[in-house]
């Protein structure tokens, strides 16, 4: 039984068929990317797989549960986030507020205190901004927080959507540098990514989307070695 | 809360008005286009309770002069003057002999005209104003003591009673609550001055701003008069005493509402013009009993017992003219002359609408009613109807 | 000089009521997109919390408890049973809802209770006044200054200290975000109509102790005023709907005290004027609301 199994995936805004048929598996301790042109669906897949957007068509099945239609504060508590592209921290609210707030599934559990110290170990520099508002961050430390905050809620698999965007090339070296410590913390990855390179490189399986269809599958090597996705992303001849 | 009761209402008034209504060629049909909801509800509601107990009472001993049943139609103008008016237009196709319209003048007027034109007699159920019948002509009746009549007692009460400075407290959102207008000509006229006067926005409740302008008077008033009734009689005087002012206030039938009786110490000596006053033996406290017995509880407004006097106006114009024809009644009610009222004794004859009553004034003491005086003021004295 | 200290208290406790009012809509606001123009409704069920109490003569220390408790139940119980349903409609859907339940709840009230007014006497030490120098200050007037500062005050450590009012606060700022954090949309909604129940149970309270009687109808202007209160401060923003209420009021108050007699009756007129004016040169209100995603 595969961690993540979707199915079939169709999702309208209106009369605009967004995603037409999307089907991906990600098993336990994988990173897996979406790779995709703007607009071939990606991000909203995502969306819908998380239950921020209906399923118009499909079924998602997260650990062995059938999760399609179910709220995304419930799938959240099942062990599956999202952390969402453009990063949208809460800026009005602190660094601090911002991670409590990622951590509400865990208050019952009182295990926040844990939690903390290993984002604070994760993610030194959101130690020393602790009290700042999250809107005054820089972008790269933004990333850091938004991701530190959907880690917050201890989840077993992380949709992360387009964590590069926007970044210095610097600071994308971080992040992708961070993605590769979250596995090793055995929390599995469902990474869309712009940056192919990168996200080849790291990735160990991956999906090609475009207008709303998966196009292509295989193993980050094949992907990097086919001969359409050198032409579409890796500017290669 | 149980909502079958909003249903069974609804229900009820839906029938009454779907249901074809054939009446004996000797009823009396009245149409009655009141508010039962909305903001004239407080008014209008107590209204045709009193009229339905009137109706009852006729009805029981078998019609006016033993041969004229009462049959009464409700529509609920729903405190909207266009309502009124379609409501009015209706009742009147619908073959009603005698018009009834809502509290207020404003929506009176629309649909007095539709009885004007229809040459039927129209009665606002407890209207005070003293322009209504001059803006819609001399088929519209009003059924209360007028603002200026009312006015002219309040006044001539401070002057006897020895005030000499005056303040007025008014709104220009209604007519109604222009009424120490009228107050400040007949003081004036009898010698007395105003020192003071402020404008209110109905429904504002915060009247710090008019009592700090109050306690700053030179010369000081000796008496204050408003128009002002619920919410803001009771946050004005609270606020007032709050303040220090100890001066006396007169106000109007607005504020004669269980609220003012309420409101302890504040209120205590305030004096109020109404329409009667329940004395031992007096046929108010008639009413008062059989409201009771019908009701369980006593009417908490006058405006009951003004609803009465208007069947009661209504039957006595019928047995005047012996028919239930609409011109018939209206010539009968121009006729009518001392009718007995629960209130007060009713006359049409020589008015132009506006019928002659006795005005009571009421003060508080220790949240009970005390009657001053009852007059009709002489004529002399009323102010003539500002528009 | 001391009529201007005195107006300067009068502004004070009127802007504080309508501060209350406005910081009761703007909860809601912040959260779902929506003004409640049911909002009003709830001041008038405290009323009548109150007035059957005393009917029914419950313990005096029981009341205000008792009336703020119903005013929370009776906003949650709104959003259950009339918002709700509605969730994912647009602001106008939901705009046009709140009138519906504004209108039923009036006729009920009228049909149920009475269309009259009820008197709830108010305790007379409530009415009086102290001295504080040359100043007279009423006590229900230092009452609705200091209920004002309390509720600002609880109100900013809910939101500030508890997970619930961070979470309020971050629904404000990005609804959906919100829920990917594990936080239920439902219980967020429903604790911003519970505190824009127990704001506007706290106003409602004020209200009736200054006009000492319950009516059908009386929730309407209060939140009119609160309404423009909200606009003005920026709306949809917290500390904008105070600032707006404080506002309001010193408007009110000043033209009542500063305009000569012969304009008095387009006071109303001019203070709207005066607000409008200030939204020409600011249009997003004087605290421009965070931009926002709805659920």
């Amino acid at each position: 039984m595969s961690l993540l199994e979707v199915d079939g995936l169709a999702v309208s805004y209106g009369p605009i068929k967004a995603v037409r048929d999307v089907s991906l598996v990600v098993e336990a301790g994988e990173i897996v990317t979406v790779l995709g042109a703007n607009g071939a669906g990606k991000s909203t897949s995502l969306q819908a797989i998380i239950g921020l957007l209906p399923a118009q068509q499909g079924r998602v099945r997260f650990d062995g549960h059938d999760v399609t239609g179910e709220s995304p504060e419930r799938i959240v508590r099942r062990g599956m986030t999202l952390t969402p592209e453009g990063r949208r921290i809460f800026a009005p609210l602190t660094v601090e507020e911002n991670l409590r707030i990622g951590a509400a599934t865990q208050v019952r559990r009182g295990n926040t205190a844990e939690l903390w110290d290993q984002m604070m170990e994760l993610f030194p520099i959101l130690a020393s901004r602790r009290r700042q508002l999250a809107g005054t961050l820089s972008g790269g430390e933004q990333q850091q927080l938004a991701i530190a905050r959907s880690l917050m809620s201890r989840p077993r698999l992380l949709l992360l959507d387009e964590p590069s965007l926007g970044l210095a090339p610097i600071v994308v070296e971080l992040i992708f540098d961070l993605i590769g410590r979250l596995r090793d913390l055995g929390i599995t990855i469902l990474l869309v990514e712009q940056n192919v390179h990168q996200a080849l490189d790291i990735a160990d399986r991956g999906y090609v989307v475009s207008g709303g269809t998966v196009v292509l599958e295989g193993t980050a090597e094949a992907l990097k070695a086919s001969a359409d996705v050198q032409k579409a992303y890796l500017g290669q001849a | 809360m149980k909502l079958v009761p909003i249903y069974a209402i609804a229900g009820a008034l839906t029938l009454a008005t779907m249901l074809p209504q054939q009446a004996a060629a000797d009823d009396l049909v009245v149409g009655a286009a009141i508010s039962l909801t909305g903001g004239l509800a407080y008014a209008d509601v107590p209204a045709q309770k009193g009229m339905q107990l009137a109706i009852d009472e006729i009805n029981a001993a078998g019609g006016i002069g033993g041969k004229y049943k009462i049959d009464l139609r409700l529509k609920d103008s729903r405190s909207d003057p266009a309502q009124t008016s379609i409501a009015a237009q209706e009742l009147i196709d619908d073959g009603a002999s005698v018009l009834v319209t809502p509290c207020d003048a404003d929506p009176s007027i629309g649909a007095g005209q539709m009885a004007q034109s229809a040459g039927v007699a129209a009665f606002s159920t407890c209207a005070s104003s003293p322009n209504l019948p001059l803006a819609v002509g001399d088929h519209m009746f009003t059924n209360f003591p007028g603002d200026n009549v009312q006015a002219t007692v309040s006044a001539k009460y401070a002057i006897d009673s020895g005030y000499k400075n005056a303040y007025i407290l008014i709104s220009p959102d209604t007519s109604y609550t222009q009424l120490p207008n009228y107050f400040k000509t007949v003081f004036e006229t009898l010698g007395g001055k105003v020192v003071g006067e402020d404008n209110f926005s109905i429904g504002q409740q915060d009247f710090s701003a008019q009592v700090t302008k109050i306690k700053s008077l030179e010369p000081a008033a000796d008496v204050i008069m408003t128009a002002a009734y619920e919410p803001d009689f009771p946050a004005f005087i609270k606020q007032l005493r709050a303040a220090g002012i100890t001066a006396p206030v007169i106000g109007s039938d607005g504020i004669d509402s269980p609220t003012t009786f309420a409101l302890g110490d504040v209120a205590e000596g305030v004096v109020f013009s109404t329409a009667g006053f329940a004395a031992p033996g007096s046929p108010l406290e008639a009413f008062n009993a059989k409201y009771k017995a019908a009701n369980g509880e006593n009417p908490d407004t006058i405006f009951s017992a003004i609803g009465y006097d208007l069947i009661k106006v209504l039957e006595a114009a019928v047995l005047k003219a012996d028919s239930v024809d609409r011109e018939a009644i209206w010539q009968a009610v121009r006729e009518l002359e001392n009718v007995q009222g629960a209130t007060s004794t009713i006359t049409y004859k020589g008015t132009n609408g506006v019928p002659l009553r006795q005005v009571s004034l009421i003060k508080v003491v220790k949240g009970d009613r005390e009657l001053v005086l009852q007059e009709a003021p002489d004529a002399a004295l009323i102010p003539a109807p500002s528009l | 000089m001391e009529i201007f200290v005195q107006q300067c208290v009068n502004a004070l406790s009127l802007g504080g009521t309508y501060a209350l009012l406005a910081l009761g809509l703007a909860v809601v606001f912040s959260v779902l997109g929506m003004i409640n123009f049911a909002h009003g409704e709830i001041l008038t069920i405290t009323g009548y919390t109150v007035f059957f109490s005393l009917m029914l003569a419950v313990p005096a220390v029981l009341i205000i408890p008792l009336a703020l408790i119903v005013a929370m139940l009776a906003a949650a119980a709104m959003e259950r049973v009339a918002f709700r349903p509605l969730r994912g409609a647009g602001p106008t859907s939901l705009l046009i809802t709140s009138f519906a339940v504004s209108g039923i709840l009036q006729v009920l009230f009228q049909n149920l209770i009475s269309a009259r007014p009820r008197p709830v006497p108010i305790p007379d030490f409530l009415t009086g006044a102290f001295t504080v120098g040359p100043f007279h200050i009423g006590v229900i007037q230092s009452l609705s200054i200091l209920a004002t500062l309390a509720m600002v005050g609880l109100l900013t450590l809910f939101l500030k200290r508890t997970l619930l009012g961070m979470a309020i606060r971050a629904a404000a700022v990005d609804f959906p975000t919100t829920r990917l954090m594990g936080i239920r949309a439902n219980r967020v909604i429903l604790a911003a109509f519970a505190i824009s129940g127990l704001l506007a149970g706290v106003s409602g309270l004020l209200w009736i102790a200054q006009r000492g009687s319950v009516d059908p109808l009386m929730g309407f202007l209060p939140v009119l005023k609160a309404f423009i209160a909200a606009i003005l401060g920026g709306i949809g923003n917290l500390t904008g709907a105070v600032i707006g209420g404080f506002f309001l009021g010193a408007i009110e108050i000043g033209l009542q005290a500063a305009l000569p007699e012969p304009v008095q009756p387009f006071r109303d007129a001019i203070a709207l004027t005066l607000v409008v004016v200030v939204l020409l040169y600011r249009p997003q209100g004087l605290f421009g609301a965070v931009h926002s995603v709805r659920p």
